[in-house]
């Protein structure tokens, strides 16, 4: 009967969204586990409640309670012992799930997406170079966002993937997910960010596949101010190119070939991923991480945002670590 | 002067009630009595949860239509801005401690005040100035920035002298509450009756106890918090403004490190009056006793290790995610302890419907759907949808609101014949009562559903598909504006018409019974000798006018 009712609650709840990402199943199937489980002990809650004030009310015929005891340690066991035990099992069902919600679908090439939020939009950078207002990404194949904001703490919140990420500004943040149906679903924010708050919203594209993303992402003016470019020209004007080579030559800092992904030997001890945080940390403290074998020499390099994504896109175009 | 209260009592002549010790103004602004603070206290949070409740009808009124229009998108941000600080700061936290709490702790205890009687009224003191500056926030043009403050956005140059004056506010009245935990615990640590062990206390003591000590641990940190926002603001430290090198994410840290334990120093002394009323309304011993007190300290002391579940989306490690998650899902174990207790209670009791224990019945309904919802955000897997949904903005104040208010309004009703000496009406009571739970519901439950189809917070506009849930949300904000307003009527009225309360008028065990009501300026005429808070037998009723005595054994029919 609960696998009936439970059927039946799936298909009925037409006030949840689609779900439209490989994890939104996953999710509903915890949503209705706990569901469940709460209205069993909401409704013994209740049951007992109603049971009590019927049979035991005071009335002339009941002016004094019936002797009971007034307390027994094995009752207190058993009502401790089995919420307990029920914790134990939401949290594993519920991490089996959330464990899935935070990495891209491993084994194949996750589609790369530079998000910037702003007082009240969002502008999201795909590969190949074009920028929109609203994100393009390809059913069944995994994407992975990387999230900055150029002012306050936005949230991007897709009800239909069941996902949500605050982007911080001062850092990036990621996240990742492989959209199952085709189609478009409204973005909105989720984080408190002042007047157009509630009006801080995008949609995703989910292309059938990827010849459908291939196009858009081709279609109209050449990319002429795509990310990569931005980057190139930051790597030019701010005399990157003094101390870092491009093509893998020694100079007084590290060479910028292949350099996404490497493991960096740090001087003092240690190794350093080069990811986007890394990057950042090294422009604007580039104190905090020293690669061994070099000195300590380069100056603070203060960008904003928006160039800091650039550099970032630029540098994974010069390689990645082997 | 009191015959029917004068029948109750202990042989001879009655003292003057401490209403009627002292008059004027500064007999009242300035008494050490802990009965007038706690007296003050009320008006002064009723004040607060009348403002706050017209802030929110003028939300749900602006949520009416989907694009708004009642009010402008910032004025709608700054209302609930206020309507959550103010409730919060002002209504909810100081609400059963500093009110009732400083009325019924040292009569409870069997003494003549609290330990510090001139802290206490330091404490109402810096609570009043704090709420002063709250206004004061509104005269400037008030702020929008949530209750919850989020650097980058609440410390923008363009938020202007209202985020000041909100830290001042927040700071000063954060004082007043570290204060008033002080006081409670040094009471309850020496001014316990003769004969008054640990276990003997009453559970609502245990629950003020443990309240006071989040107060002590997790306040200082809001100060702090308060202070460094201030000074960031100020002088461009860097401490939260990425701007200028700092670090946004640690204010939710410091935010939460006090703000969630915050939650149980409003819902323990909830539960410790639900735990006075149902067993008083069941005529049965509370079952359970040392069980629920320790499930109050483990509520405080787990309490203090969850906050991270308020930054599941903020970027915070996985790893912590999932510590945080596994530590608040243990809060339902004392939360379920004390539910099957409190049930277990009026299992072959003798239930007395009065206006308390109605509201005690609604408690348990709410507070069940407001704890097990906070199933649904502690796992990770649901919490990533739900968080900063109108399904958190549900749960919250099922707890908040529902559980809290609801067991303020029982806890008043239950000492208000104490307090003032007059009964109100019971039909008028218990009509409210039934309006308020129904009005709660109608305002609340559909917000879970606008939540799960993916409605965000603070929003000021929606997307049409979620009218039809805030349409019936504002309607039952009404009936419940209905209900807590038939309430304060009913109380308000018996002021003037009340029949005189009788020193016992429920038959409770608690120390406060025994001495008249209104109790006279030194709460007793005689030290009193405690028989256990929940020993009912020889409570005898002897009629509406001489309420409850308590008979001596050889004498008992």
């Amino acid at each position: 009967m609960i696998g009936a009712l439970h059927r039946t609650a799936l298909a009925a709840a037409g006030f949840m969204p689609e779900r439209a990402s490989s994890v939104a199943a996953g999710v509903d199937r915890v949503f209705l586990f706990v569901l469940w489980l709460s209205a069993f002990f909401f409704a013994l809650i209740v049951a007992l409640t109603v049971l009590f004030v019927l049979r035991y009310r005071r009335r002339p015929s009941r002016a004094e309670p019936e002797p009971s005891p007034s307390h027994d340690a094995r009752l207190e066991l058993f009502w401790t012992a089995v919420p307990l035990a029920l914790v134990f099992v939401l949290f594993g069902v519920s991490t089996r799930t959330y464990l899935r919600m935070v990495e891209p679908e491993p084994g194949r090439d996750p589609l790369r997406i530079q998000v910037m939020a702003r007082r009240w939009s969002w502008w999201f950078d795909h590969p190949g170079g074009r920028g929109a207002p609203e994100l393009h990404v390809v059913r069944g194949r995994p994407a992975e966002l990387v999230l900055a904001s150029a002012d306050v703490i936005h949230s991007l919140y897709v009800p239909d993937f069941r996902l949500k990420q605050d982007a911080v500004p001062g850092r990036f943040t990621r996240m990742a997910f492989t959209p199952v149906l085709a189609g478009t679903f409204p973005i909105v924010c989720a984080e408190y960010c002042g007047t157009d708050h509630s009006r801080m919203a995008a949609r995703v594209v989910v292309h059938p596949d990827q010849a459908s993303f291939d196009a858009w992402a081709n279609e109209g003016a050449a990319p002429a101010a795509s990310l990569v470019d931005l980057g190139r020209t930051v790597f030019a004007s701010k005399g990157c190119a003094g101390c870092h080579s491009v093509d893998g030559s020694p100079r007084v800092g590290p060479s910028f070939k292949n350099l996404w992904g490497r493991q960096e030997k740090l001087a003092g001890g240690g190794t350093a991923r080069v990811d986007e945080d890394y990057v950042r940390e090294s422009i604007l403290r580039p104190s905090a991480k020293v690669v061994e074998g070099f000195a300590n020499v380069m100056p603070p390099v203060p960008l904003e945002e928006r160039e800091l994504q650039g550099v970032i896109a630029y540098l994974q175009s010069l390689g990645e670590a082997p | 002067m009191i015959p029917a209260a004068r029948a109750a009592e202990p042989a001879g002549a009655p003292a003057e009630s401490y209403l009627a010790h002292g008059r004027g103004p500064r007999a009242w602004l300035l008494t050490l009595d802990h009965k007038r603070i706690g007296v003050m206290y009320l008006v002064v949070i009723t004040l607060a949860l009348l403002l706050g409740g017209v802030f929110a009808l003028v939300l749900r009124l602006n949520l009416w239509r989907p694009g708004g229009g009642l009010v402008s998108n910032d004025t709608y941000n700054k209302l609930f801005t206020l309507h959550g600080a103010v409730m919060i700061f002002l209504f909810v936290i100081p609400g059963i401690p500093a009110a009732l709490g400083n009325f019924v702790l040292p009569l409870q205890l069997g003494a003549k005040d609290v330990a510090f009687p001139r802290v206490n009224l330091l404490s109402f003191w810096l609570y009043a100035i704090g709420a002063t500056l709250f206004v004061a926030v509104l005269a400037v043009g008030g702020v929008d920035t949530g209750w919850t403050l989020y650097p980058p956005y609440s410390l923008e140059d363009a938020r202007g002298l209202g985020i000041l004056l909100a830290l001042a506010a927040v700071f000063v009245a954060g004082f007043s509450s570290i204060l008033t935990g002080v006081n409670f615990i040094a009471s309850i640590h020496r001014l316990r009756a003769p004969g008054m062990g640990w276990f003997d206390l009453p559970l609502f003591l245990w629950a003020l106890y443990a309240t006071g000590v989040i107060q002590i641990i997790a306040t200082p940190v809001l100060g702090i918090t308060a202070a460094m926002g201030f000074m960031d603001r100020l002088f461009h430290l860097g401490l939260f403004m990425p701007e200028y090198g700092g670090d946004p994410v640690l204010f939710q840290h410091f935010f939460w490190f006090y703000s969630h334990p915050a939650v149980y120093i409003m819902i323990l002394p909830a539960m410790g009056i639900v735990s006075e009323v149902v067993s008083v309304f069941s005529r049965k011993p509370i079952f359970g006793y040392r069980y629920i007190a320790m499930s109050s300290i483990a509520i405080a002391v787990i309490g203090f290790f969850v906050w991270g579940h308020h930054m599941f989306v903020s970027g915070q490690s996985r790893w912590t995610n999932l510590v945080f998650s596994f530590l608040t899902l243990l809060v339902a174990i004392p939360s379920a302890i004390k539910t099957f207790n409190w049930l277990a209670t009026m299992y072959k009791g003798a239930i007395d419907l009065r206006t308390p224990m109605v509201y005690v019945l609604s408690f348990f309904a709410i507070f069940g759907v407001g704890g097990l919802t906070g199933l649904f955000l502690g796992a990770l897997a649901t919490d990533v949808p739900l968080h900063d949904t109108y399904f958190v903005v549900a749960h919250f104040h099922f707890v908040m609101v529902g559980a809290v208010l609801t067991a303020f309004l029982a806890g008043l009703h239950y000492w208000w014949p104490k307090m003032t000496g007059r009964m109100y009406g019971e039909g008028m009571a218990r009509l409210a009562a039934a309006l308020v739970f129904v009005g709660f519901n109608v305002t609340f439950v559909p917000q879970f559903f606008a939540g799960v189809a993916g409605m965000p917070r603070r929003y000021a506009t929606y997307a049409p598909a979620f009218l039809g849930w805030n349409r019936a949300s504002t309607v039952g904000a009404f009936v419940l504006a209905l209900g807590m307003g038939l309430a304060l009527g009913g109380l308000l009225a018996s002021l003037r018409s009340g029949r005189r309360a009788p020193a016992n008028p429920w038959g409770a065990a608690s120390l406060e019974w025994t001495t008249p009501s209104p109790p006279p300026h030194e709460n007793f005429e005689a030290t009193p000798r405690p028989t256990g808070p929940y020993d009912f037998t020889g409570l005898r009723r002897v009629s509406d006018e001489a309420g409850w005595i308590r008979v001596p054994a050889e004498a008992a029919p």
